[in-house]
């Protein structure tokens, strides 16, 4: 079966910036992705070279065997961009038709709207939709086509909590249907309930790829933070389970493999602390421990 | 690419400001224009009441079709054009679509300032010379479409507009749509005649008139053609690189 997304040893820079240092990724039909990774780290960047908006310095970018402006030109690939604003003096109904009549098999109209959750507001104007609003219906435009290939750039930017959840649900019905979806995000928990894999990119390469959990699992599972009320930070490192520690003031706070041994060995072993808190690793010391910084 | 075509037909014809400067401004000018003076004298091989209809026409044209500019601009920047470009629609038909339909903007206002001439005046032409005035006033819009779609791939919108604006005034004054050259200082009157806009109502007089254009008239619109279109195609590789 031929690859859905292909990216081999892709380079790419802005001056002096390399966004994107050597990039190889192979997504499969069906797959759906997560391309997780801070801002800068050259997801957009990515995303837009998968769409043939930018060619890469060095390196080959194929969608399905082809080049990433004939897959274009062949209605293979719909797509949600960040920046991608609409026109006023037209209604979400007509720029749904014109999305349809731009494919070669698209989906019907009745289901688009539907799909997008966009059905109360097919004939509101473009320029009157708010912030949410108008993200589905970039999303619905990019479907519209039917692509065997979907790429969406943050989609759940502008959106409130209702609208992220009713956006994912139709993310899941058009996967379902066997297409491909790559999605750029930076929220671990995204990546983790929405995709089948997950790719973590920083500093333009992958550094690491695989499931939700094993993404969690490689961040050091959670953090646990205490004022140390006096207390040295002479032996916090020897505590089962954590792997770094950082202070900052009087507060310390631990990333631990396995918080229930730590605090448990922390409440034993005598020190005094208060105001006790357990989390689960945020994306940043999931980057942190992944970057190896 | 048809449906392109009618998805900008449609918002085109709901825009009413443009509907406001290319049909409703150059008619009431005319109506004003030519109340005041003496319409019985001859000027461009026509009545002067003729020749100002051309021309107020032709202002209005020129305007309508120069606001192609702001849109492309607009689109461009709010990243629409980057939505489109990533369906199967051909870039290139983008443009077309957007040069097209603003040559089309031409056609109102032609029409307007041409009833206000019949019935204010009694310009009297025979049916088919009035089908070939709109048809030579569409046309001849061809550079300054071009010109639009350059200003709008190469400016932001916030510089756009005064451009379109700046080049559609002195164009239009200095090219005597509004006042006849005739009247012009003598050096004023060699820059009217080497303009676009002049040469593009000098078609428009022709066909009122019932002779033909001069051979250095149509030369020099086909120049500015050249050129404009240089430019456009330079603004647009320009932006295509860019995004």
């Amino acid at each position: 079966m031929i690859d859905a997304v292909k990216l081999s040893g892709v380079r790419k820079g802005f001056g002096a910036v390399r966004a994107v240092d050597g990039l190889s990724l192979t997504i499969r039909p069906g797959q759906t992705v997560a391309l997780l990774g801070p801002n800068g780290a050259g997801k957009s960047t990515t995303i837009g070279m998968l769409l043939g908006l930018s060619a890469p310095d060095s390196g080959t970018v194929e969608l399905f065997g082809t080049t990433p402006a004939r897959a274009v030109r062949a209605g293979k690939v719909g797509a949600m961009l960040q920046d991608a604003g609409f026109v006023p003096n037209a209604t979400v109904r007509e720029v749904i038709e014109l999305a349809r009549a731009l494919y070669p098999m698209p989906l019907p109209t009745g289901q688009v709207l539907h799909t997008a959750g966009l059905a109360e507001l097919a004939d509101r104007r473009l320029d009157k939709l708010s912030g949410g609003e108008a993200q589905r219906a970039r999303f619905a435009f990019a479907l519209a086509g039917d692509p065997r290939l979907l790429l969406l750039d943050e989609p759940t930017a502008a959106m409130d909590v209702a609208t992220r959840q009713a956006f994912w649900a139709a993310m899941r019905r058009y996967s379902a249907a066997g297409h491909t979806v790559l999605f750029a995000t930076h929220y671990l928990e995204e990546a983790d309930d929405y995709a089948d894999r997950v790719v973590v990119i920083a500093h333009g390469k992958v550094i690491a790829d695989g499931t939700g959990t094993d993404i969690k699992r490689m961040t050091g599972g959670r953090t646990v933070a205490f004022d140390l009320a006096g207390g040295g930070t002479a032996g916090l490192d020897l505590l089962p389970g954590v792997r770094a520690v950082e202070v900052r003031g009087d507060r310390a706070r631990l990333r631990s493999d396995d918080s229930d041994a730590t605090v448990a060995a922390l409440v034993h072993s005598g020190r005094s602390f208060t105001n006790l808190e357990i989390n689960s690793a945020g994306l940043e010391e999931a980057f942190l421990a992944l970057t190896g910084a | 690419m048809a449906a392109y075509f009618m998805f900008e037909l449609r918002r085109l014809v709901r825009e009413p400001r443009l509907f406001i400067f290319t049909v409703f401004m150059p008619v009431i000018s005319y109506v004003v224009f030519t109340g005041v003076g003496d319409m019985r004298g001859n000027t461009e091989g026509v009545t002067v009441a003729a020749a100002l209809m051309v021309g107020l026409a032709g202002y209005g044209a020129v305007a309508g079709v120069l606001s192609v500019a702001g849109g492309v601009s607009t689109e461009r920047t709010s990243g629409w054009l980057r939505q489109l470009r990533i369906t199967p629609l051909r870039p290139v038909g983008v443009v077309a679509v957007k040069g097209v339909l603003a040559t089309l903007t031409a056609i109102p206002p032609v029409v307007g300032v041409g009833i206000a001439g019949r019935l204010e005046h009694h310009v009297s032409l025979p049916l088919d010379r009035w089908i070939l005035l709109v048809l030579v006033m569409w046309l001849g819009t061809i550079p300054f479409a071009l010109l639009g779609l350059a200003i709008g791939y190469v400016l932001p919108p916030q510089l756009a507009q005064p451009a379109t604006f700046l080049s559609f005034f002195s164009l239009s004054v200095l090219g005597g749509l509004l006042v006849p050259v005739e009247v012009f200082p003598r050096m004023l009157r060699y820059v009217a005649h080497a303009l676009p806009t002049n040469r593009y109502a000098e078609l428009g007089w022709a066909v009122a008139g019932g002779h033909l254009p001069t051979a250095l008239g149509g030369t020099v619109l086909l120049g500015w053609t050249a050129l404009f279109a240089a430019l456009a195609a330079a603004a647009y590789r320009r932006s295509a690189a860019t995004r």
